[in-house]
C-alpha cells in the first residue's frame, strides 16, 4: 500500500481518520484535505452518522469501511488507545496504519506489529511524523510550509529536524518525492531499510535524504541494506544527537545510546562504508545535496 | 553506616542508572570491615557518566561461583524478544565471542518465552542450565508484569553446591506504560531523585533534559530531533549548551505553564547567559505561541539573561509583531544559523 501511495500514476487511496472529532485531528483532517488527501471517513463512537467538515463520521471502523472502501487509516487516539484502533482497522480490512501518536507502550507496539504480519498489512509508525506525496497527498503532521513537489524522497525518524532540513532544501528549489516519516521509537512498523526497494524504481526521486538519530540500530540496518542492493541513486544523511551524553533519552524514546551501542560514530560509519554522504550540520547537507542535483541537470 | 551483614568480603556498588560501572570505578571489593567507609566514600564522590553517585549497596561478595549470564532484549528489526543465555557471564561479556551467548528470538508472550527460555538454558551444561532456567522464568514473569525494555542479569553466580543468587541485574522499563503500572509509578515516586528526567516528564508533559550542568545557554525548543541538533551544531561551534529540551508546543493549549517552567528550569543553570527560544511550528498557531511567551515571562518576573527568538512557521509575521510590540528587550532573529551566532554574543546584538 505504501508502495501504490508514492506511485504518481495510481489512483488516490481512500484514507480514513479514528478519533476524527477530537480537537487536534479535526484541524489536522482540514490540513490534510488542503492538500488533496483523499479522506473519506472519519470514525468515533460517539458520533457516527454526523458529518464534520465535509466527511461523513463513522460509529466504528467495520461501518466505515464498508460504506467508503477506506484502506488507510490514520489513528489520531491518545497513547493506550492506539493498538485496539489499530486492531479494529485491521479486522475491518485496513491495509496501511499510520500511527503519529507518541508514547505508545513498546509491548503495544510490539503486539501491533504481530497483528499487522499476520493479516499481511502495512505499518508507519509509531510517533511517525506523517507521509506526503506533496502536491497529492499528506497524512499525518507535516507542515505544509515545507512541502513542495520534487525530487527529494525524505525518509525521517524526526518530526521537527525533517522539517528544518525539508524547509532549507525548498528554500534552493529542492522539493520531496515523497516523504515518509518512520518516526523515533525503538519498535515500528516501516523502517529506514523496508524503504530501499520502494524507491529503487521511484522515477520521482532522484536523490534519498536520511533524517537520523542516535539509538537503535536501524541507520546500521539501512547501510547493510544499501551495500547489499544499492539504490542507484545518491543518499544523504544527517544524524542528529552526536553530542548527546550517554544513557540519557533524547525525547525520542528510542533516542538513546546505551551500554555503548547507537552512537554517531557507528552509525557515521556504516553509513559512509554504503556510500551514502553522512552530516552533522543541515546547511553543508543541503548545500552538498543542491550542488550534486544541478550538476546532474546541467 | 550501617553494619553490613556477614564476615566480608564485601562488593561496594554505586547505584546508577547506566551500565559501565565496573570499569569506572564503582564497583570495589573490600576484604576487612575497616576498608568499607573509604570505599563508600571514594564511590560516593563519582559521578558515573553524568550521574552523581547518591546511594550504594554494600553486599557480601560470593566467593568461588561460576559467571552466568542472562538477558532479555528486544530486537527492533522484528519487534520480538531475544531470550539469551551464558555460562561465561561477566564484566567482560560484551567482549565473549558470539558462540558463547545462546540466543532465541520470540514473540513477547509466556508460552513463546518459556520455550526460549529451555532451549537457551538446554545448550548449557546441567548445573549452568538449572540456575538460568529458575531464574530466567522470574524475570521472563517480571518482563510481561513490568512492561521491561531489557533484563540483564549478570552475573548471576552458580555456586559449586549447584545453588545460585543474581549477582546484579539491570532493567529497564518503559516509560510509555507507567500509567498501567501503578507499582512502577509508586517507585518513580520513592526515589525521584534517581529519576529526575522521567519524573519532569509525567509531571510537566514535556521533556528536559540537563546535557551540561556548566552549560551557558539554555534551550526552549520544540522537537527532540531539532533540539538534539541543536546542541550538535552549538557544541561544533565551541558553544556550551545546557539542556535539551522538547516542549511540544503544539500540546500547550493555551496555557503558558510549560514555558514558565521550561525557563526557571533553565534558569538554574549557574553559568547560563542566554536563552534560545526556537520553535518551527508545523502545528503551533505562533500569533497564540507568542502572547503565551510574554505572560510566561511576566509571570517570572525578572530575566537576568537576554532571550533570541527564532519562530519560524505557521503566523510568524503576526508573531514578531506581537513581540516587537511587548516592549520586552527579546532579540528576534528567523534563520537559525544566525540566531545560534546570536547566542555566542547576545550582548553585542543587544546594543
Amino acid at each position: 500500500m505504501l508502495e501504490h501511495l508514492i506511485d504518481p500514476a495510481a489512483p488516490q487511496v481512500p484514507v480514513m481518520v479514528q478519533g476524527a472529532t477530537g480537537r487536534a485531528a479535526r484541524q489536522h483532517i482540514k490540513l490534510m484535505l488542503r492538500h488533496g488527501t483523499n479522506i473519506v471517513a472519519g470514525i468515533s463512537p460517539k458520533a457516527g452518522g454526523e458529518v464534520q467538515d465535509g466527511v461523513p463520521i463513522f460509529a466504528t471502523c467495520a461501518d466505515a469501511v464498508a460504506a467508503t472502501g477506506a484502506r488507510v487509516t490514520l489513528p489520531m487516539v491518545p497513547p493506550m488507545s492506539v493498538l485496539p484502533a489499530a486492531r479494529e482497522a485491521l479486522e475491518a480490512g485496513v491495509r496501511l496504519i499510520v500511527t503519529v501518536t507518541e508514547g505508545m507502550p513498546v509491548r503495544d507496539a510490539m503486539h501491533l506489529h504481530a497483528l499487522i504480519r499476520e493479516h499481511g498489512a502495512e505499518w508507519t509508525g509509531a510517533s511517525s511524523p506523517g507521509l506526503a506525496v506533496p502536491g497529492r497527498c499528506k497524512l499525518g503532521f507535516l507542515p505544509d510550509a515545507c512541502l513542495a513537489p520534487g525530487p527529494i524522497a525524505l525518509w525521517s525518524k524526526s518530526g521537527t529536524l525533517s522539517y528544518e532540513t525539508a524547509l532549507r532544501l525548498k528554500s534552493r528549489g529542492l522539493g520531496q518525492s515523497a516523504w515518509i516519516g518512520v518516526g523515533g521509537d525503538a519498535i515500528k512498523g516501516t523502517r529506514f531499510a523496508d524503504l530501499v526497494p520502494l524507491f529503487r524504481d521511484h522515477a520521482p526521486t532522484r536523490a534519498v535524504v536520511i533524517v537520523g538519530e542516535i539509538g537503535g540500530t536501524e541507520e546500521e540496518d539501512l547501510a547493510a541494506r544499501l551495500s547489499q542492493e544499492p539504490l542507484g541513486k545518491p543518499v544523504y544523511a544527517i544524524l542528529a544527537g552526536s553530542a548527546a551524553p550517554e544513557g540519557k533519552t533524547m525525547g525520542h524514546a528510542g533516542a538513546i545510546v546505551s551500554g555503548g551501542k547507537g552512537t554517531f560514530e557507528s552509525k557515521a560509519e556504516a553509513l559512509q562504508s554504503a556510500g551514502v554522504h553522512v552530516f552533522r550540520a543541515i546547511p553543508p547537507l543541503v548545500d552538498r545535496v543542491a550542488q550534486d542535483l544541478q550538476k546532474e541537470t546541467a | 553506616m550501617p553494619e553490613p551483614t556477614g564476615d566480608g568480603p564485601w562488593v561496594v556498588k554505586a547505584q546508577v542508572p547506566v551500565g559501565g560501572r565496573g570499569m569506572a570505578g564503582g564497583v570495589r571489593v573490600v576484604q576487612g570491615r575497616a576498608g568499607l567507609e573509604e570505599a563508600a566514600n571514594d564511590i560516593c564522590a563519582l559521578t558515573i557518566k553524568g550521574f552523581p553517585v547518591r546511594e550504594l549497596r554494600i553486599e557480601e561478595a560470593v566467593p568461588e561461583a561460576q559467571e552466568l549470564y542472562f538477558g532479555l532484549v528486544l530486537d527492533p528489526a522484528t519487534a520480538e524478544v531475544v531470550v539469551m543465555a551464558s555460562a561465561e557471564g561477566g564484566v567482560e561479556i560484551e567482549a565473549q565471542a558470539e558462540t558463547a551467548i545462546h540466543r532465541r528470538r520470540t514473540r513477547p508472550e509466556l508460552t513463546s518465552l518459556s520455550e526460549a527460555l529451555s532451549e537457551v538454558a538446554g545448550a548449557l551444561p546441567a548445573n549452568a542450565a538449572r540456575a538460568v532456567t529458575e531464574a530466567g522464568a522470574h524475570l521472563i514473569a517480571a518482563w510481561l508484569d513490568l512492561d521491561a525494555t531489557l533484563i540483564e542479569l549478570n552475573p548471576l553466580f552458580l555456586r559449586a553446591d549447584g545453588s545460585w543468587i543474581a549477582g546484579d541485574v539491570r532493567m529497564d522499563v518503559d516509560e510509555g506504560a507507567l500509567p498501567r503500572q501503578p507499582g512502577l509509578t509508586a517507585l518513580l515516586d520513592d526515589r525521584a531523585d534517581a529519576y529526575p528526567e522521567a519524573i519532569f516528564k509525567r509531571d510537566n508533559g514535556f521533556d528536559l533534559v540537563v546535557v551540561d550542568p556548566e552549560g551557558e545557554i539554555g534551550l526552549v525548543t520544540t522537537g527532540a530531533g531539532l533540539s538534539m541538533q541543536l546542541i550538535d551544531e552549538m557544541t561544533a561551534r565551541g558553544l556550551k549548551p545546557y539542556n535539551f529540551c522538547d516542549i511540544r508546543s503544539g500540546g500547550m493549549r493555551g496555557d503558558p505553564a510549560r514555558l514558565v517552567e521550561n525557563i526557571r528550569r533553565v534558569l538554574e543553570g549557574p553559568n547560563l547567559n542566554c536563552i534560545l527560544v526556537n520553535i518551527f511550528a508545523g502545528i503551533t498557531e505562533l500569533g497564540e505561541f507568542a502572547g503565551l511567551l510574554l505572560k510566561a515571562l511576566d509571570e517570572l518576573g525578572e530575566v537576568p539573561v537576554p532571550l533570541v527568538v527564532r519562530l519560524v512557521g505557521n503566523g510568524q509575521d503576526q508573531a514578531d509583531a506581537i513581540l516587537r510590540s511587548s516592549g520586552r528587550n527579546l532579540i528576534l532573529e528567523r534563520d537559525l544559523d544566525r540566531a545560534i551566532a546570536l547566542c555566542a554574543a547576545p550582548e553585542v546584538a543587544d546594543a
